[in-house]
């Protein structure tokens, strides 16, 4: 369990209005009041870093004054032109303290974001938390399909190829984003992609059998998964922008 | 002599493109003109969008005083794709999702040119027209990059013009006090002076299959690229179906230019096509509606002359901003207000 980190007072936030601060640990962290809540999320963008309290807030939408991405302020959801949610924490208050803790990466996954609460947890239950050292082999070409994997920190590689014919094949290095997916899919018996740890990282991983089991179980939430899977996997084949 | 040919690979968060340029080609031009849609908005220095980070490699920064070099993380290797070409093979990142330019796309490609007319459309306002060795192809609001001799670096310009094959292009240039080219421009006789381009660029385009009603807000010299939609919709019929609101600020009526040709496009387009000129320190003389019937006048900044002129009409609509910071912040606000969706709300910053 993370522990707590102050931020600010209430009484910092203005009425549906944003507020940036950098707490103890370095990170820039925004918080949002939207009627008789508070929300905290990366006060960076994930496009490219910019300061998002700089943005237009409504007092229910985000917007990122650089290139207008936007988010649901109660979610952290992408809206529009944005490509990837908000990276949330939980927002605990004590008084007219207001502080924050690391939200599991699994709940900020954009897969699993839309399911059941109750469904998130069982799955949160099934989970292994795992750390590697930088150059560590999380699978290779050709291994078997187990487990998926969610980042929590750190960075992963992904290569294709074989000996010396092999290419970069992107990376990822937000908390809460999702690789091995072929894990979740039948027919896929084994690895296309080498993925190589770059950064020391730590790593949630989720069996893909059980995985599809919990979610078999909860039909509504499976649709939610499968379907979000597709809009993952479309993403990184097809062009994103109409021009 | 030959130029070494050199292997450029870009890491983009869904793939690896490779590149083989040599040690003239800037990165981003590189990638572009091998239809690869790197991130990028002024692709002259000032904005920072086009920041990557060198894994491998060598780079030789062509402009180390780039104003958007403030938004690197130097430490961490980060430079601007716009101002530096490979000196050795390098590996370069991109941390954003990559593709390949959608097919039709006009791809970028350096141009050759000469000017061919500059003349003062304003005290601080300069016509210049360029004619090229090739034809080009462009989007009505689109961008060109243009580099003249002995003065550093490309400037990024909205072409006012629109057709295919083009053989010629126009822009307009806003004098900057102590500016150098601004200097060279105003104060040469430049007719004729060999230039090199690189374009085109830019996204905030307009096309016909569209099928929105289009809203335009410019200030200055930022009437340039909606001149060239203007162009096309009129060249397409486009306002026989769709409303058009044009609003051109400015600051007094000697600031104002492009009065002939936008009444011309009024009178082309008829009556869904609104034009507005906005005066933000004068209220418009009646000389200027009794010469320009076709046109309305209006006081204030250009964005709240919008802002009242629109009230609830932006249903089906897209937005094309230009102008100066301000101009575009307040309309995108102004915009998100009215529920207009970010989609639908184009402008291509160059600071």
């Amino acid at each position: 369990m993370s522990k707590n980190m102050h931020v600010c007072k209430l009484s910092d936030i203005p009425v549906h209005g944003i507020m940036d601060f950098v707490i103890g640990s370095g990170e820039r962290v925004l918080v949002a009041n939207f009627r008789d809540k508070y929300y905290a999320y990366n006060g960076n963008c994930p496009h490219q870093g910019t300061c998002l309290a700089e943005g237009f807030f409504d007092g229910a939408v985000l917007t990122c004054s650089k290139h207008l991405w936007q988010w649901d302020i109660t979610t952290g959801k992408p809206i529009g032109l944005a490509e990837s949610p908000l990276e949330g924490y939980k927002v605990e208050i004590e008084g007219d303290e207001i502080y924050v803790r690391q939200a599991n990466a699994l709940k900020m996954a954009e897969l699993f974001s839309d399911i059941s609460t109750s469904t998130q947890d069982r799955l949160v239950q099934l989970t292994r938390r795992e750390e590697y050292e930088s150059g560590s082999v999380l699978y290779d070409l050709g291994d078997t399909t187990d487990d998926l994997y969610i980042l929590e920190s750190g960075r992963v590689e992904f290569e294709l190829g074989r000996d010396d014919r092999t290419s970069a094949a992107g990376f990822i290095l937000r908390k809460g984003e999702v690789f091995g997916w072929a894990a979740l899919l039948e027919q896929q018996p084994v690895r296309i992609a080498k993925a190589v740890c770059v950064e020391k990282s730590a790593l949630l991983r989720l069996n893909g059998e059980e995985a599809v089991k919990v979610l078999a179980s909860d039909p509504a939430s499976g649709y939610l998964v499968m379907r979000q899977l597709a809009t993952l996997i479309t993403r990184h084949f097809t062009s994103s922008s109409e021009k | 002599m030959t130029t070494k040919t050199l292997n450029i690979q870009v890491n983009a968060r869904n793939r690896a493109y490779a590149l083989d340029g040599t040690s003239n080609d800037k990165i981003l031009n590189l990638g572009l003109s091998n239809a690869v849609d790197l991130p990028y908005e002024c692709g002259s220095g000032t904005c920072g969008t086009c920041k990557a980070r060198l894994i491998s490699g060598e780079i030789c920064d062509q402009w180390p005083e780039a104003p958007g070099r403030k938004f690197l993380k130097l430490k961490k290797g980060e430079f601007l794709m716009c101002q530096c070409a490979a000196k050795t093979d390098s590996v370069i990142e991109v941390e954003s999702f990559v593709h390949t330019m959608e097919a039709g796309a006009c791809v970028p490609a350096p141009l050759k040119g000469r000017i061919s007319s500059v003349k003062l459309l304003t005290p601080d306002v300069i016509f210049l027209q360029i004619a090229l060795q090739q034809t080009v192809d462009f989007d009505a609001g689109q961008f060109m990059l243009v580099q003249f001799p002995e003065i550093v670096g490309f400037r990024g310009w909205s072409m006012v013009n629109y057709e295919r094959h083009a053989k010629t292009l126009d822009f307009v240039i806003k004098k900057k006090p102590g500016g150098e080219l601004s200097e060279w421009l105003f104060n040469n006789n430049c007719d004729g002076v060999e230039v090199d381009l690189f374009g085109p660029m830019g996204n905030a385009t307009f096309y016909s299959r569209l099928a929105k009603n289009i809203l335009c807000i410019a200030g200055g010299s930022g009437i340039a690229g909606i001149m060239s939609i203007l162009s096309r919709a009129s060249q397409d019929g486009y306002f026989s179906q769709y409303n058009g609101d044009v609003f051109f600020g400015v600051r007094t009526m000697k600031d104002a230019f492009f009065l002939d040709e936008l009444s011309v496009l009024r009178g082309e387009c008829g009556e869904k096509l609104n034009i507005t000129i906005a005066l933000s320190e004068e209220a418009a003389p009646d000389d200027a509606r009794t010469d320009y019937p076709l046109l309305t006048f209006d006081q204030g900044f250009v964005h709240e002359v919008a802002g009242r002129h629109m009230e609830d009409r932006y249903q089906n609509l897209r937005a094309y901003l230009a102008g100066p910071p301000p101009l575009v912040n307040g309309s995108i606000g102004m915009l998100l207000r009215a529920r207009v969706t970010t989609d639908n709300i184009r402008y291509d910053k160059f600071s």
